[in-house]
């Protein structure tokens, strides 16, 4: 059970890390991030009726894909 | 993202806009991890027309002469939903009065201190303000001092009170 419980807090630290991590981006990083949200959440939202729209952005703020 | 803040700077430089700073989610996002949202909201002063009203009339004509459309409450700038708020109180106009001026890549922006973002989400009070808060609380570092005067000048510390126990 113990093993369990510092597995869990292991998680959880490493959770808070991200977020840490996370909002210690530049804001055009952060930018992008919400872009990628939105892309996540609105088929969920657009299929319950709410008219969402995804931000298209400029190329320049696209971050280069990875190769 | 960019040009649509270079179309806002514009308008200021115009003086379609008196000022703007970027509040809501993104202005929150500055100080935080990544907050979803699906528009930009801008909170705006208004030059007053010579019958001495406040309104968006202008700022929306400006914008439809550019060819940018309006999208329900929104105006969408270069792909980007925009959500202009007028200053409609005295937290909103100290809060666009000592908005950061930040560098946005090679543009720069203003976008509302995270002491002001706290007491309008204290202000407006919906749960999702109060989840807000939690998070900018979290995540940001606060002037506790700045944000104690704000709180007291507005009259919210008796909800910030209920609010952090």
């Amino acid at each position: 059970m113990d093993r369990v419980k510092a597995e869990i807090e292991k998680l959880f630290r490493a959770k808070e890390q991200r977020r840490v991590r996370l909002a210690a981006l530049p804001y055009p990083e952060k930018v992008q991030a919400v872009v990628q949200m939105q892309r996540m959440t609105a088929p969920l939202l657009l299929g319950r009726g709410l008219p969402v729209r995804i931000w298209e952005l400029e190329p320049s703020g696209w971050k280069k894909e990875a190769t | 993202m960019e040009r649509t803040l270079q179309v806002l700077n514009e308008l200021e430089r115009n003086g379609v806009l008196s000022r703007y700073a970027i509040g809501g989610a993104m202005g929150a996002t500055f100080y935080t991890e990544p907050l979803l949202t699906f528009d930009l909201d801008v909170i705006v002063l208004l030059p007053q027309t010579k019958a001495g009203l406040l309104t968006l009339t202008p700022l929306y004509d400006a914008l439809r002469a550019k060819g940018y459309a309006e999208e329900g409450e929104c105006v969408v700038i270069e792909g980007v939903p925009v959500q202009f708020l007028p200053a409609y109180n005295a937290l909103l106009e100290e809060a666009l009065r000592e908005a950061h001026e930040m560098a946005y890549q090679a543009s720069s922006t203003r976008v509302v201190r995270v002491e002001h973002l706290v007491a309008i989400c204290v202000q407006t009070g919906r749960a999702k303000d109060r989840e807000r808060v939690r998070i900018l609380r979290e995540q940001a570092s606060l002037d506790d001092e700045y944000l104690a005067a704000v709180l007291r000048r507005h009259q919210l510390e008796g909800r910030w009170k209920e609010w952090i126990v």
